[in-house]
């Protein structure tokens, strides 16, 4: 079995294994939000139904989306430590990269899973309710992907780091809450002037700014996203994804399971 | 001691929308909309919900639409204070609700019990309006509508339907009435087709019913005007002043009915002469 078989089985077990927590159940309360929103807007809103139909259903899926990173990526490595399952596993021809990128695939499997469903459901409202099936929201979709990884590659790492998942998962909420208030630390000097300017800086730069992959106000009103800013959305997502993970693995590497 | 969770749900679960209707009697059903008085301004608001700013956005819209009335009317007796906070928030929230800019100034500038009769904070949301949305020459043409009809700042009303005229996608016909307006002044001819337009520009619902009874007391000011006209005819014929309205009626000078738009008997002025549309009628507004 080759490495990467064995990373895609761990993928694929963990995606059965969230299925069988049923993660995917939200998708029943989206359906029932969707259809309740396409038959009492139009009523409601002076014409704004589609984009209050838009803005609920993107924002229900960055919301569940987020809620399934936290808390489920915090449980993927430290539940298996809790419940010692971990151990037979590394006992096994199991590299430990394997094993935690295998997780975080399998995951953001079920997130793409999830994700697309949302997305077909909300397409599904907004034609059934004699909207057109706008395809610029799909450009608020994908960023909000990419924001889902990098929320999975924090809970992961935290999950490596701490000895709980519930103490992870709340690192893991610090992060994302901060992460949408980014622009708070970067106007600092306007109500702290005292703060050195480097300070800011490197907060502002090192904390993840999940505001990147927020396009959801724009499509809303059909604003096309621009190539180039997804284009550089995607490399900042990739880029910082690919950091926590490798923090996250070299920690996970250099746990002692004994 | 088995069936005792099924007792207690069965005893528990009425109480619970029996006390929420005490509740609400108590404390209203408008609770959500009168709590944006206690709340601070639409920028601090914002920082509740970042990344959710346009759904926030549309929960107080919809708040704003059942209170005030959308395609129907819901709330009977409206506290007209909470407008102004109720379209400050959802504007802050999603600076490009236009409709929320469009609705809010209508209903501010609206003399009471229409609107809260207060067109400076109508107009002021207007100017907050064509500040965030530059591009659109709707949200101006109402800047400068509402300079004229309810401020009579003619001039300035045709300075900016100039302006929103040259935005792109404008129609043609805003800088013929701020030609017009600045040849003629506060004509009600101006104004008449100021509400045409807005009523041709809306959709169905509220703003378009407003526009509707706003033309509805032009015809009945147009016609109490001929009334009055009719009545001095008469005296002059006659060397008395008509004693009620049917006299025109009597002396043949009026076929047609002597009431306004709404069905409601015009008011007669004896002492002036003149005809006015009556405090009972619907389309009654303050001078």
């Amino acid at each position: 079995m080759s490495r990467l078989s064995r990373l895609i089985a761990v993928a694929a077990n963990t995606f059965r294994e969230t299925v069988r927590e049923r993660v995917l159940y939200n998708l029943v309360f989206f359906a029932i939000l969707m259809t309740l929103s396409g038959l009492l807007l139009g009523q409601l809103s002076i014409r704004q139904d589609e984009k209050i139909l838009k803005d609920i259903g993107l924002a229900s899926m960055d919301l569940f989306g987020t809620l399934i990173a936290v808390f489920i990526g915090t449980g993927l490595v430290s539940k298996e430590i809790e419940r010692r399952s971990l151990y037979p596993l590394l006992a096994k021809p199991l590299g430990r990269g394997e094993f935690f990128l295998g997780k975080f695939a399998g995951l953001a499997f079920t997130l793409l899973v999830n994700l697309g469903v949302m997305t077909a459901g909300l397409y599904l409202t907004l034609v059934l309710t004699g909207r057109g099936a706008d395809p610029v929201l799909l450009a608020a979709v994908y960023p909000l992907f990419l924001g889902f990884l990098l929320v999975v590659a924090f809970a992961m790492l935290f999950s490596t780091v701490s000895s709980s998942s519930a103490l992870a998962a709340v690192f893991t909420v610090g992060v994302v809450v901060a992460g949408r208030f980014t622009d708070v630390i970067r106007n600092m000097r306007d109500v702290a002037p005292g703060v050195p300017p480097w300070a800011v800086d490197v907060l502002y730069s090192a904390l993840p700014n999940f505001r990147n992959f927020d396009f959801k106000d724009r499509v809303a009103y059909g604003d096309a996203v621009p190539p180039d800013v997804l284009a550089w959305v995607t490399l900042y997502g990739v880029a910082y994804v690919a950091v926590v993970l490798a923090i996250g693995l070299a920690s996970f590497r250099s746990r002692d399971f004994q | 001691m088995r069936r005792l969770p099924l007792l207690a749900v069965l005893l528990c679960a009425p109480a619970v929308p029996w006390s929420q209707a005490q509740i609400d009697r108590r404390a209203g059903t408008y609770r959500a909309q009168e709590e944006v008085l206690y709340l601070w301004s639409g920028e601090q608001v914002k920082r509740l919900f970042p990344g959710f700013e346009s759904l926030a956005a549309d929960v107080y819209w919809l708040r704003t639409v059942q209170y005030f009335g959308g395609e129907r009317l819901f709330s009977r007796e409206k506290r007209f204070e909470l407008l102004r906070p109720l379209v400050d928030i959802s504007t802050t929230l999603d600076p490009r609700l236009e409709i929320a800019y469009r609705y809010g100034a209508i209903f501010l500038s609206e003399p009471f019990p229409v609107g809260a009769g207060r067109p400076r904070e109508g107009i002021e949301l207007l100017e907050k309006g064509t500040r965030n949305l530059p591009l659109s020459w709707r949200l101006r043409q109402d800047y400068g509508f509402f300079h004229h009809i309810f401020l009579g700042e003619t001039e300035k009303a045709a300075a900016i339907l100039n302006e929103a005229a040259s935005l792109p996608g404008a129609a043609f016909w805003l800088r013929t009435l701020a030609a017009d307006l600045l040849a003629k002044g506060g004509s009600r001819q101006a104004a008449r087709r100021m509400w045409q337009q807005m009523y041709e520009q809306a959709e169905e619902g509220i703003i378009r019913q407003n526009a509707k009874v706003r033309l509805e007391i032009l015809d009945s000011l147009d016609l109490a005007d001929r009334l009055t006209g009719l009545g001095r005819e008469l005296e002059r014929r006659t060397g008395r002043r008509p004693a009620r309205l049917e006299d025109l009626r009597e002396a043949g000078l009026w076929r047609g009915p002597l009431t306004d738009a709404e069905g409601t008997p015009f008011r007669y002025d004896r002492e002036s002469g003149r005809v006015f549309i009556s405090q009972e009628s619907p389309l009654w507004r303050p001078e």
